[in-house]
């Protein structure tokens, strides 16, 4: 027998919508877990500022609606300016945080949360039109925090360029 | 050991009334209340006669007919407003008494009590029009600070950290018992009509409760409570003597826990431990939510309000008294100084951690800005809180 299992999970490149949607759908999965928190209404763009290959800016539109992310998108920066809010940072900053989440098993090291890292504005920043829209990530932190935690579920691969 | 809810020993009584005290109480019932005793005795005596009224069933004053229908989330506020008669809560309310509103309630109301109390009675100074989703989210997204928390996970900390955490826990705890206290006083004061916010309040005042238990149970949990604070304590009673609801919202939900909300977010990212981490992602949801209501109760204040010039004048006069009062408890050393032991990584490097006070200072003050922008109201040049951290300034 081999000392070390071998890794089974699924595999999910970084940054994509396919990735986003896993995340959706391990929401949908823990729907329990889900009900417990509460609901979760908002539109979030999760912005890689340097994530296609020529280091321009990639952006991912997630719907959460109730106790599920309703719809996914890989969306334009007009589309992104319209979500509720934005969290951008760059593919550096998202890998150490997801690496961070793996590492832990589902639980970041104490300075890789999303309220770590966007609370003084970098290295993630938060986009909000308003403080009304803004208060939506702190309404919902708890749940966003999870949602980003659930990727320790499967194996994150790197583009080669980032 | 596991302990059974029945087995907790109750609270200890009230004192008793003295004989004078009832004796002043039946003299005044008895005298006030005529009518009650009118209505008593008319029941009474057709229940002797064996005689029904079954005027209940009458229909023709009443929104009767349209069943509410549930939508994915189950039977909301939001869902039984849609039915006529039930949904319009008025622009100033003339009902004050218990009599539901969009109940048949016009027959009665010369022979229902008034209560005085009720005094709250315009909705441009209590509604908000987000009160109905932030009642049904507040109510999905209740936690327990007994259970939701990874207590059994608390590592001791190096004593100067575990006592700046205790500190800043000693702060949250007294903040949040005035926090809950504020919109106890005034759910008491709103009639029927605005049963939507009369509900909100209650989440509101539940939130304050479990924010005051958890710090409370953090800081013994890691050593016990520190110290209480004059500073904090000023400016507490000026949120629960602001003259009119709208007043004290503005300087509870939108000033303070505005300047709270900042606090919960910075004692996210300084915990040193991961059951801090969770105890103030927690609490920083509800407040966001206690915000919120403060933003947009605000703004209808202003926009419903029939001369807005004079109103803006009065909220900025109130606000020259009230930043000062909530400034006080913002520069207390027993605020300040364990959040820059925090910041800084201990005590030996406090001076880094004013640093970054100065940061949340600024952030803290132009989200207060920001905040009040959104309401319509302008206090950019008038804001008497310095928009940079003062610290050293005289050295
Ligand atoms: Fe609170």
């Amino acid at each position: 027998m081999n000392a070390v299992a071998e890794d089974t999970r699924k595999v999910v490149p970084f940054p994509s919508a396919a990735w986003f949607a896993e995340l959706g759908d391990l929401m949908k999965a823990n729907r329990a877990r889900q009900e417990h928190l509460g609901y979760i209404d908002c539109s979030v763009a999760f912005t890689v500022t340097d994530g296609s290959a020529d280091g321009l800016a990639r952006h991912f539109r997630v719907v959460f609606e109730e106790f599920e992310a309703v719809d996914v998108a890989e969306v334009d920066a007009a589309a992104a300016a319209a979500a509720d809010f934005g969290l951008a940072a760059s593919g550096a900053t998202w890998r150490a945080m997801i690496d961070s989440i793996a590492a832990g098993d589902g639980r970041p090291a104490l300075t890789q949360t999303l309220n770590y890292l966007s609370h003084m504005g970098t290295p993630l920043t938060l986009v909000a039109a308003d403080p009304l829209k803004s208060d939506l990530y702190y309404r919902y932190n708890q749940s966003l925090q999870e949602f980003v935690n659930a990727s320790c579920a499967f194996h994150t691969v790197y583009s080669s360029a980032r | 050991m596991s302990v059974r809810v029945q087995d907790l020993s109750p609270l200890p009584v009230a004192a008793n009334l003295d004989d004078e005290g009832l004796a002043q109480y039946e003299a005044t019932y008895t005298s006030r209340f005529q009518v009650w005793a009118e209505v008593l005795q008319r029941n009474v005596e057709n229940i002797h006669r064996g005689s029904y009224s079954l005027h209940w069933l009458n229909t023709d004053q009443a929104n009767w007919g349209k069943r509410a229908k549930p939508s994915s989330r189950g039977m909301t506020y939001t869902d039984i407003n849609r039915i006529r008669g039930y949904g319009d809560a008025p622009d100033k309310a003339e009902w004050f008494n218990f009599a539901p509103r969009g109940a048949v309630r016009e027959p009665y109301r010369h022979e229902m009590p008034v209560i005085e109390e009720y005094t709250v009675v315009d909705k441009g100074e209590l509604w908000a029009d987000n009160v109905i989703t932030l009642y049904e989210e507040a109510k999905a997204r209740q936690w327990n600070a007994t259970r939701d928390i990874p207590w059994e996970e608390l590592e001791a900390l190096p004593e100067d950290l575990e006592k700046a955490t205790c500190q800043l826990c000693t702060f949250l705890t007294e903040i949040e018992f005035a926090a809950g206290d504020f919109p106890a006083k005034w759910m008491y004061r709103i009639p029927q009509d605005f049963l939507e916010v009369k509900s909100f309040l209650a989440t509101q005042i539940m939130d304050e409760a479990r924010h005051q238990e958890v710090f409370r149970k953090r800081a013994i949990a890691g050593g016990g409570l520190l110290h209480a604070a004059p500073g904090f304590e000023w400016a507490l009673t000026a949120i629960l003597n602001a003259p009119t609801h709208t007043m004290g919202t503005f300087l509870l939900n939108l000033l303070g826990e505005g300047l709270v909300l900042s606090i919960f977010r910075s004692g996210e990212m300084i915990a040193k431990t991961h059951v801090d981490k969770e105890i103030f992602r927690r609490c920083l949801q509800d407040e966001a939510r206690h915000v919120s209501y403060g933003v947009l109760e605000f703004k209808n204040y202003l926009d419903t309000h029939p001369n807005r010039a004079a109103a803006e004048e009065q909220m900025h006069r109130f606000c020259d008294i009230g930043e000062q009062v909530v400034l006080s408890a913002f520069v207390e050393p027993a605020l300040i100084e364990p959040i820059a032991v925090l910041l800084g990584g201990g005590l030996k490097h406090i001076d880094q951690g004013m640093e970054g006070v100065a940061h949340m200072w600024r952030m803290f003050i132009a989200e207060y800005q920001q905040r009040c922008k959104a309401a319509g109201f302008d206090r950019s040049t008038r804001c008497t809180i310095p928009a940079e951290f003062p610290w050293g300034k005289a050295a």
